[in-house]
């Protein structure tokens, strides 16, 4: 019932306001949202006992009927087309009713993470349980909150060239912290010609002084400074000869927490292994 | 070693399952495990060899991703029978093993020695296989369901449900870390973790498919056919994610897990 409310509240908010704008939650925003939501599951949690919907929140009866909407929703984006300047369900990440969903999803998290962390029995009960749902109420809210601050840009590296400049992915030109000189682009085939390997020996160097020469593979990326850089592609044209090479810089810096977030959910997946239904998961 | 040897390979694992399943009927358990175990020695040697000459592990094509399902289906197939020593367990692993070496005896895909650079890393075999071992169990919780909704005459036991859901649990664990080990890989082959490509929205809907199915097992008022339908309708929805996105018009040219050249 809460589920299907909200995405009334949902397709209300997306005839007034329009789709979901992620890109306004750039830090501080999303640290203050981040806060906010925190302390919002909170004060639920206090208030548990005195109001109804509060306590119902933290239940199964609350808890099915949202995954239940949940993959509704996902089905419908996995059956249409989805395109960052869609609208409604082309673009169903900006997509209120999906958004809310989700967001109310993760309320029910935190509200039986509590619950569970202020009613400790036996660790193994608890511990898959707190892995499991701690593990992806993190990633799943420092994924989505982070993205504003995520920048990846391309950057067309030329033969001995400096480069410093970076397109950004709205086509805009940035100077980066960093200029890269591409020494050497390296493309090797296979028999029937088709690639086998391609990468960059490329020298780095950095605002703050660091000279790196190292060489970036696909599936490679090599890390300074808080940026990661990858091989992304080569004049297609000029093939092994080519002269270019397009690298692209990803910075994330809300990626720890994520992956902190990965980490548990690994964990809590091996938990769920080894000690089974009984022993892991199961309501008294 | 080529896909030519494969039949050579795969009649004497058949027939070697096959005794293990006849075994484990007549309650021989130590004939069950030992003929098995040979058979699926027998058929992995195949597989390490095919691993071998092809000079890349044989993940890529989907006639690849059967074989290890047809490895993996015995392999559960007798963990699950030394665990809760279900007689049937080895004969339906056995049946279907063979289903998928059969669609690999008629239906050869193209198996080429390339490996295009975005798939050469070690994160590459532990996520298909992972994968593979969760689709192998949750296959047989989905014959497990079939079972109880439509052959069963008498009511359903608290046993056997136990066994449904010690399936999704370990089926559900597998697919968890085959799609975290998916993400981690992600990020150091396209640079983001999670990208909504349409495998991932689906592995996403598989996901929290079966997690509905655990959840709602463990209210304490339940419907235990819905609960199994539940299951069913997961495991079609698996087969979407597995398979059913390279038909989907949706899915085509924007999924970057499509790796048929």
């Amino acid at each position: 019932m809460i589920g299907g409310g909200l995405i009334l509240a949902g397709l209300m908010l997306q005839l007034s306001v329009g789709a979901v704008t992620w890109e306004a939650f750039a830090w501080p925003a999303n640290g203050i949202v981040l806060a906010g939501f925190l302390a919002l599951i909170a004060a639920m949690y206090l208030l548990h006992k005195k109001v109804y919907a509060f306590r119902f929140i933290g239940s199964y009866q609350a808890a099915i009927p949202t995954l239940v909407y949940a993959v509704a929703l996902t089905i419908i984006m996995g059956l249409t087309r989805q395109t960052t300047n869609g609208t409604w369900l082309n673009n169903m990440l900006a997509f209120w009713p999906f958004v809310l969903i989700y967001v109310y999803m993760a309320v029910i998290l935190g509200e039986v993470i509590l619950r569970r962390v202020t009613h400790l029995t036996s660790w193994r009960r608890d511990l898959p349980f707190l892995l499991n749902h701690l593990g992806l109420f993190l990633a799943m809210t420092t994924a989505t909150l982070g993205n504003a601050d995520m920048q990846r840009l391309r950057m067309i590296t030329t033969v001995g060239e400096p480069e410093w400049r970076a397109l950004t992915q709205e086509g805009g030109v940035r100077e980066m912290p960093l200029a890269i000189e591409l020494k050497q682009f390296i493309m090797e085939t296979y028999d029937d010609g088709s690639p086998k390997r391609f990468a960059s020996e490329i020298q780095i160097l950095t605002k703050s002084g660091q000279n790196i020469e190292t060489t970036v593979d696909v599936n490679k990326p090599v890390e300074v400074e808080g940026w990661k850089i990858y091989q992304y592609g080569y004049d297609t044209q000029m093939g092994a000869m080519s002269q270019i090479s397009i690298l692209e810089l990803v910075s994330d810096p809300w990626l720890p927490l994520v992956y902190t977030g990965i980490y548990m959910m690994l964990a809590g997946a091996v938990c769920m292994f080894v000690l089974g239904k009984r022993e892991g998961g199961k309501e008294k | 070693m080529t896909w030519e040897e494969f039949i050579y390979f795969a009649i004497v694992a058949v027939l070697l399952w096959a005794v293990g399943a006849w075994a484990a009927w007549k309650d021989k358990t130590a004939v069950a495990y030992t003929s098995t175990a040979i058979g699926l020695a027998v058929f992995f040697s195949f597989i390490l060899m095919m691993w071998i000459s092809l000079e890349r592990p044989p993940l890529r094509t989907m006639g690849e991703t059967r074989l290890w399902y047809s490895f993996f289906l015995p392999l559960a197939g007798i963990i699950v029978y030394s665990r809760w020593k279900y007689k049937w367990i080895l004969s339906f692993s056995t049946v279907l093993a063979l289903v998928f070496i059969c669609v690999n005896l008629f239906k050869p895909e193209i198996h080429s020695k390339t490996l295009m650079p975005a798939l050469q890393s070690p994160w590459f075999a532990p996520h298909v296989i992972v994968y593979m071992f969760a689709y192998a169990v949750l296959g047989a919780s989905a014959v497990m369901a079939l079972y109880l909704l439509f052959f069963k005459k008498s009511n359903i036991t608290d046993e056997e449900f136990d066994i449904t859901d010690n399936l999704v649990y370990v089926g559900l664990a597998f697919m968890t870390i085959g799609m975290l080990f998916g993400a981690l890989w992600a990020k150091e082959a396209w640079g983001h973790y999670w990208s909504w490509d349409p495998k991932e929205t689906w592995a996403a809907i598989t996901w929290f498919a079966y997690l509905i199915y655990i959840h709602y097992r463990q209210l304490p008022k339940q419907k235990p056919r819905l609960a199994l339908y539940v299951l069913l309708i997961s495991f079609v929805l698996l087969q979407m994610c597995w398979w059913g996105i390279n038909y989907l018009p949706s899915a085509q040219g924007s999924s970057v897990h499509t790796y048929s050249t």
